[in-house]
């Protein structure tokens, strides 16, 4: 035994190797199905294209997983949708009235829920996308409360608010804290160790430094705010903490950003595929895993079998991004 | 047949290296477990679960419907040739991989069937939708529409009510077979314009009403905007815009701003061509208006010069939505010159110097 896990006990390289051209049909093909089915087959779209991306990130040469279906996102997609509808439907009613004492409430009504939805969209989300998220068989399952989560959030949105927006940094970092110190992967467990303060000081040097640099200082902030987010993310296995390091410089960041801005705007657009890989290989190869990890011995634990994609959906409408 | 992949058994992360063999009915995996056992899974195929996704140099399956799953993983290019031409639907997508096969040729044969496709529901599917849907809309809801943007409106119109009333007598002298309740009113503007809303409100402009010369060419103006109003042009319109403009965004809003810009400037070309056509089959059938209204039908293009003359020293707003009105006065006029002989329409002349009388009072 002892032999064996020697062996296994080494830093695993994690790396995307996906390609291009690959990813080029199934990203045209679905762009295709999705405007010939007036953005029904959207769902099945987007779960395509995770799977892509999962099944091309490689770690310790196993590949990632995502058994989500189209079905899943569509149903979701679905619930999101009329309620949106009716959401919308109820605040036209409302203006069309004229009464101000309908309209008012109608406007307060509407964005007040699109705001508290948020959370809930987030939660469901994360627990939808871990739940079918694998590696070697070993799923992951998201644990957060989601009133608990609902109450962080509102506070943290209410204080953002009161202190004109500069609680944000820590109310963002206390989001993460929440859901990564939530996320399992079999017996592993995760969590996020940056504070509020740490991402308020690259926030602050961005305002104050992007207009004397005429914008240049933009790649040290990406810098910064990548290795903020990625070398304060944790895992622990057996009581031993494995830490990443992003070996990043701001010339890295230009070149990447540079690149792809010329890639697309160039090709009218047609490259969008190759930069979505080329960025992604980017960010891979500048991660490292920094400490001993046994990627034999991760025990599955219970599953967790979560196929509600309505926060998914809902996230996608409001165009955020999951990490 | 047998070929190498890792097996993981859903229970820990271990990976094991496996023997597969198949044949029409299972997967079987042989491999020897860490305290040396050696080990024989079967695999049934019809509850066998693909990865729905291709990548050239990797494959991976899992296992049942109960968890924890089993899972193969190869990068094993037999067994990927194998599976690639396997008949068990199950197992391969034919159309992924079709289009692997050779990728260059799919990329190139992807590109033209989107932008054929593209146009395509641009040009034609999203107009007809479009149309379809101005068209399909309840009088009551066209109404409503109109009256809810008029109220809007209204709030900052300074509407001179003498004016009004004698518009008003003046349209309701026209033959006008119409089937919304039409419904003018003259605003204070030194704007040389005059338009529609939906469901039959007309909106004059004190300033145009006042160059206007003889009731032909009020005549003229009214039947144009009747036109509009009769055709639901404003739906169209809104309605093809609205919809052509979320067609762009969502096909090139996510990929950068340079394109989006690019398509967006493409599309108001477009919609500005689509408004023209709306505007000369107003013009045709506002000639019609008038024909049975028994008035001279050259009363169109002289509203147009008179319009021509006025916007090259007036800020052009009416220009802006009626161009071409070199055109305009062309074709109008090839129809006026047709017009049968008729009998001319006396009331239309008395309420035309009534509209005077009272623009005139409204001036000393």
């Amino acid at each position: 035994m002892e032999v064996i896990s020697k062996k296994q006990l080494l830093s695993p390289s994690i790396k995307y190797v996906g390609k291009g051209v690959e990813f080029a049909i199934i990203y045209f093909k679905n762009i295709i199905l999705t405007i010939l089915t007036l953005g029904l087959y959207y769902p099945w779209a987007k779960v395509e294209i995770l799977k892509y991306h999962y099944q091309s990130t490689a770690l310790d040469d196993s590949r990632f997983s995502f058994t989500g279906t189209g079905k899943e996102v569509f149903r979701g997609f679905i619930k999101v949708y009329v309620i949106l509808i009716l959401l919308y439907g109820f605040l036209f009613y409302a203006l069309q009235t004229q009464n101000k004492a309908l309209m008012f409430p109608a406007i307060a009504v509407f964005y007040l829920f699109l705001i508290l939805v948020i959370p809930f969209a987030i939660h469901g989300a994360v627990r939808y996308r871990s739940s079918r998220s694998s590696w070697k068989g070993i799923h992951f399952k998201y644990l957060g409360d989601r009133a608990e989560f609902f109450w962080l959030y509102i506070k943290g949105i209410l204080l953002t608010l009161i202190t004109i927006g500069i609680y944000g940094a820590w109310f963002q970092v206390d989001i993460r804290k929440y859901i990564f110190s939530h996320l399992r992967f079999g017996n592993l467990s995760f969590d996020f160790r940056g504070d509020g303060g740490g991402l308020f000081w690259i926030n602050l040097k961005m305002i104050l430094l992007l207009y004397p640099t005429l914008g240049i200082y933009s790649f040290w902030y990406y810098k910064n705010l990548w290795k903020f987010y990625s070398e304060n993310t944790i895992i622990t296995q057996d009581g031993k903490t494995i830490n990443f390091k992003l070996k990043i410089e701001a010339g890295d960041v230009f070149e990447l950003v540079v690149v792809n801005f010329f890639l697309i705007l160039f090709t009218l657009g047609i490259a969008t595929p190759w930069v979505a890989v080329r960025t992604l290989k980017f960010f891979f190869r500048f991660l490292e895993i920094d400490g001993e990890f046994d990627t034999d011995s991760i025990q599955q634990a219970e599953y967790d079998d979560y196929d509600d994609a309505a926060g998914d959906d809902a996230l996608d409408f409001f165009d955020i991004d999951l990490l | 047949m047998s070929f190498d992949v890792n097996y993981f058994d859903g229970e820990s992360s271990r990976t094991h290296k496996a023997t597969l063999s198949v044949n029409s009915l299972a997967f079987t995996i042989s491999y020897t477990s860490v305290n040396n056992i050696h080990k024989i899974v079967s695999w049934e195929i019809p509850a066998i679960k693909k990865s729905g996704i291709y990548t050239k140099d990797f494959i991976s399956f899992t296992y049942g419907d109960t968890f924890p799953f089993q899972r193969i993983e190869s990068a094993d290019k037999n067994f990927i040739d194998y599976i690639n031409n396997n008949e068990q639907k199950n197992l391969n997508n034919s159309l992924d991989v079709l289009l692997h096969k050779s990728k260059n040729r799919s990329i190139v044969f992807l590109l033209l069937t989107l932008i054929t496709v593209g146009v395509a529901t641009y040009f034609y599917i999203i107009p007809a939708v479009a149309t379809g849907f101005a068209t399909t809309l309840t009088e009551k809801n066209v109404i409503d529409f109109g009256d809810y943007v008029f109220r809007v409106l209204s709030t900052d119109l300074e509407i001179n009510e003498d004016a009004t009333k004698s518009l008003q007598e003046f349209a309701d002298e026209m033959t006008v077979d119409s089937t919304f309740p039409l419904k003018l009113y003259v605003v204070e503007s030194d704007e040389m314009n005059a338009f529609a809303l939906s469901g039959g409100k007309i909106i004059v402009f004190s300033s145009l009403l006042e160059k206007i010369e003889t009731e032909s060419q009020l005549a003229a103006l009214i039947g144009h905007e009747i036109s509009h109003i009769e055709n639901r042009h404003v739906l169209k319109n809104i309605a093809r815009n609205f919809s052509g403009a979320i067609f762009v965004s969502v096909l090139f809003g996510d990929i950068n701003g340079a394109t989006a810009v690019l398509m967006d400037n493409a599309h108001m070309f477009s919609q500005l061509s689509y408004t023209r056509d709306l505007e000369k089959e107003a013009d045709i059938f506002g000639l019609d208006i008038m024909r049975n209204s028994n008035v001279d039908l050259h009363g169109m293009p002289e509203l147009f010069e008179i319009l021509q003359e006025e916007t090259m020293i007036d800020v052009p707003t009416y220009l802006s939505n009626h161009p071409m009105l070199k055109d305009r006065i062309e074709y109008t006029e090839k129809i006026a010159n047709e017009q049968d002989e008729f009998i001319v329409n006396t009331v239309l002349q008395e309420k035309w110097q009534q509209i005077n009388k009272t623009l005139e009072n409204n001036n000393e």
